[in-house]
């Protein structure tokens, strides 16, 4: 049989079509199952409020600024003092607290993991150990110029409220340095307790889910 | 000086089906609206990103919110559009029929089923409905609108094809079939419920990222180019074969490099190698299209000066060639620990996205649409539209270049991180203005449209009763 992909469509489609999707399965669907057969999901507890904060950094896409991977050259790996893998970090990455690049098991059951892919602000893989302090959290979430003043990452303070419009389950955010809203104390909503809840639970390796 | 054409773009619109005349103008109508909007948000969050408190602190302005709207809008809404509206004039004349009426509904139909996913999708987005994915935020109900479109729209092709009066199907046929396949596809892999979580998620998102813009954008511009370049010169393409090449290597090596966004993950080694390597191998596909391309142009300078839609179409050319030959630079592992995570890529995205596929799209507009609706802009405004459009993209994509660069640097030289973020306001401004020069042209361009709307010969053609 002649392959005549110019004057027959149905040649044309197969071959366009079928092959096109046998790559998929080649380069994206294979790969992805085996990522999946190699570090199975795993079904953990996790502390609701976790979970509500980070579904709230998913939908407010804080992704778009942030990474959550360090990156290894594994070209560079040399063999541990106790025999295993040592994948060293690579050089633009040692500055966010940590001497390890990110592990695939790390991720097995974020939904979906926040690797990013662009860094304006720092990588909050392990934000829990850099900044274990929830106030300053807070204060940052409800300005980040007021911490950090040079900061281009815009406020949330709408998950905020002050002493007029504090309601019940709002939690008191602590003073930090002198800072303070012109209106009195600043009180963390529900949703500001979550994600400030899901940033301090970053921590590696252990207490990551 | 450009001359208007006037009279005769008066006589080839002449026997067009005012139906089909319509048909594409209305693609083209919704696609500026969603370019309007989507540059109008584009410059909010670039303006946000020199000074975040810009326009106050609410909700709906925040960067994670607005951002996802801007590159769902000018994706799935300005380029896709304009590049289906534009195959839909296309895949019939390079087949040598009209389109039934059927075929004509079919395709009102799938217009409205993509408007509606957008404009379901950019509420859900503000809503906080993101699926936390690149270009597959909107969650899937909203995307299968956009799906049953490309469907209804892969039925029309595909009957018009199968009905050629022509022998062969024409290269432009090819890739514009083909793409309205495979975004099918790519629009399961990408919203399928498997594969979800943890890496296996990650090895799709490489896959769904790279081949949207590689196997969507890019063929249906490059496929339209093959059409309306030797038309407008009036001769053959410099060589078909080396179109057929650039085609099957095209396929076969793009499909297969989405890990390059993903390089020193904890992905597996070889397949990060595997994108690395047919990254650089895009070079065979990409340089067959732009050189037959130049090679075709070759000689017609006097052309192309007198003309206001081939300028468009000579810089998308060149600018294929050279940011697909970026790239393949960017996807080495050697610059990736600078200018991966960087505002470089981000420049990359918009030269690749603007000078090359809007610009193919212009040229083709400009072209094409006076032939069937018999009215054609004003050259001095095409002029504006164009100067203002390239002018524009060289400053936004010049200063996110060097802003990148700058920005990684500070990282490989271990300088605090805030010096990351000091250093760039400077060139946020700069793509700021330059991003105000192309909200400039959009509008420009806009009544640009509109001038070219359906014209009174057109509407002869009903009175005529001729059906
Ligand atoms: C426009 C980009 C942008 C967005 C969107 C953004 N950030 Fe940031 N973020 C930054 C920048 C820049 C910094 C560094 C300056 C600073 O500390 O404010 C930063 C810093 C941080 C820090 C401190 C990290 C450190 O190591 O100092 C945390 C925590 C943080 N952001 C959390 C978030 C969360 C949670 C969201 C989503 C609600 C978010 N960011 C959205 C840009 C952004
Ligand atoms: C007035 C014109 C425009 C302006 C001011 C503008 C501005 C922006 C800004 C500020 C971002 C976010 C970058 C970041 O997060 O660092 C962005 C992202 C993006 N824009 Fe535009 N844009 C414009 C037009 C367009 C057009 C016409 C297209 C496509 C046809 C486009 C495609 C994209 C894409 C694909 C991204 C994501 C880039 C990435 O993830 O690397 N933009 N744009
Ligand atoms: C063969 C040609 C090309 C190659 C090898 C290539 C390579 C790359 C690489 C390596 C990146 C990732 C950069 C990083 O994150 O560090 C990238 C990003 C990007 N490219 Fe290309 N590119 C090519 C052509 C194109 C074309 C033609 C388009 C548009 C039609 C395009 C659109 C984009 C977009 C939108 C991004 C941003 C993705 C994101 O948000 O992460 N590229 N490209």
């Amino acid at each position: 049989m002649r392959l005549d992909v110019h004057t027959s469509l149905r040649t044309f489609f197969i071959v366009a079509g079928g092959l096109y999707v046998l790559l998929v399965l080649a380069c994206a669907i294979l790969p992805a199952a085996s990522m999946e057969r190699q570090y199975p999901i795993t079904q953990e507890w996790v502390d609701p409020r976790v979970e509500r904060g980070e579904q709230l950094y998913q939908s407010y896409g804080c992704i778009y600024c942030h990474t959550m991977q360090i990156r290894g050259d594994e070209r560079l790996a040399k063999e541990g003092p106790d025999g295993t893998l040592v994948v060293p970090v690579l050089g633009a990455d040692r500055r966010f607290g940590l001497d390890e690049p990110s592990r695939a098991e790390e991720y097995r059951n974020d939904d979906p993991p926040f690797l990013g892919t662009e860094r304006i602000g720092p990588d909050l893989l392990a934000v829990g150990i850099r900044l274990p302090s929830a106030a300053w959290h807070y204060w940052h979430l409800y300005d980040p110029r007021a911490v950090s003043p040079d900061s281009n990452m815009p406020g949330l303070p709408w998950l905020f409220h002050t002493e007029d419009t504090q309601q019940p389950e709002d939690e008191k955010v602590a003073p930090l340095f002198d800072l303070d809203v012109p209106k009195g104390r600043l009180y963390a909503t529900p949703d500001a307790q979550a994600l400030v809840e899901y940033l301090l639970s970053r921590t590696r390796p252990e207490s990551r889910r | 000086m450009k001359t208007k054409v006037g009279i005769s773009v008066f006589i080839a619109a002449a026997g067009t089906d005012p139906r089909f005349a319509r048909l594409v103008h209305r693609y083209l109508l919704s696609a500026v609206f969603w370019l309007l909007a989507g540059s109008a948000v584009g410059l909010v969050v670039a303006f946000r990103l020199v000074d975040p408190t810009l326009f106050g602190q609410s909700e709906f302005f925040f960067h994670g919110l607005m951002r996802p709207v801007h590159t769902l809008t000018v994706l799935f809404g300005w380029a896709s559009l304009a590049l289906v509206g534009l195959g839909l004039y296309v895949v019939p004349k390079a087949s040598m029929v009209t389109l039934s009426h059927g075929e004509i509904r079919a395709a009102n139909v799938a217009l409205w089923l993509w408007n509606a996913g957008l404009v379901i999708g950019a509420a859900a987005l503000f809503m906080g409905f993101s699926t936390g994915r690149e270009y597959r935020e909107i969650p899937w109900w909203a995307m299968s609108f956009i799906a049953a479109g490309d469907l209804l729209l892969f039925t029309v092709f595909w009957r018009v094809i199968s009905r050629r009066t022509v022998k062969g199907i024409y290269i432009s046929c090819w890739f514009i079939l083909a793409a309205s396949f495979w975004i099918a596809v790519i629009l399961v892999v990408g919203y399928m419920p498997f594969f979800r979580k943890g890496l296996a998620n990650t090895v799709i998102e490489g896959y769904y990222i790279h081949n949207a813009v590689g196997m969507w954008f890019t063929p249906l511009a490059v496929g339209l180019t093959y059409y309306t370049l030797p038309k407008l010169l009036n001769k053959p393409i410099y060589s078909y074969a080396l179109g057929v090449l650039g085609f099957f290597t095209h396929m076969v090596f793009y499909t297969i490099i989405g890990t390059h966004h993903f390089l020193f993950t904890p992905l597996p080694d070889w397949i990060e190698t595997v994108g690395v390597v047919f990254s650089v191998a895009m070079i065979v596909p990409v340089w067959a299209s732009t050189g037959n391309f130049l090679l075709t142009m070759k000689g017609e300078r006097t052309a192309i000066s007198l003309s206001y839609s081939l300028p468009f179409i000579f810089v998308g050319v060149i600018a294929y060639g050279l940011v697909s030959l970026q790239g393949s630079i960017e996807s080495l592992r050697e610059v990736q620990e600078q200018w991966h995570f960087t505002h470089y890529t981000v420049g990359h995205a918009h030269a690749a996205l603007y000078l090359f596929v809007s610009f193919l799209i212009w040229g083709s507009m400009y072209g094409l649409v006076p032939r069937i609706t018999g009215r054609e802009p004003e050259p001095a405004m095409v002029g504006a539209h164009f100067w203002l459009a390239f002018g524009g993209m060289l400053i936004y994509s010049v200063a996110l270049f060097i802003g990148g660069d700058l920005q990684g640097e500070a990282w490989v030289e271990r300088l605090p991180f805030m010096e990351s973020v000091r250093r760039v306001i400077p060139y946020m401004v700069w793509r700021s203005v330059g991003g105000m020069f192309l909200l400039a042209a959009h509008v420009i361009f806009a009544i640009n449209l509109f001038k070219m709307r359906p014209g009174a010969f057109t509407m002869a053609y009903e009175s005529q009763g001729r059906k």
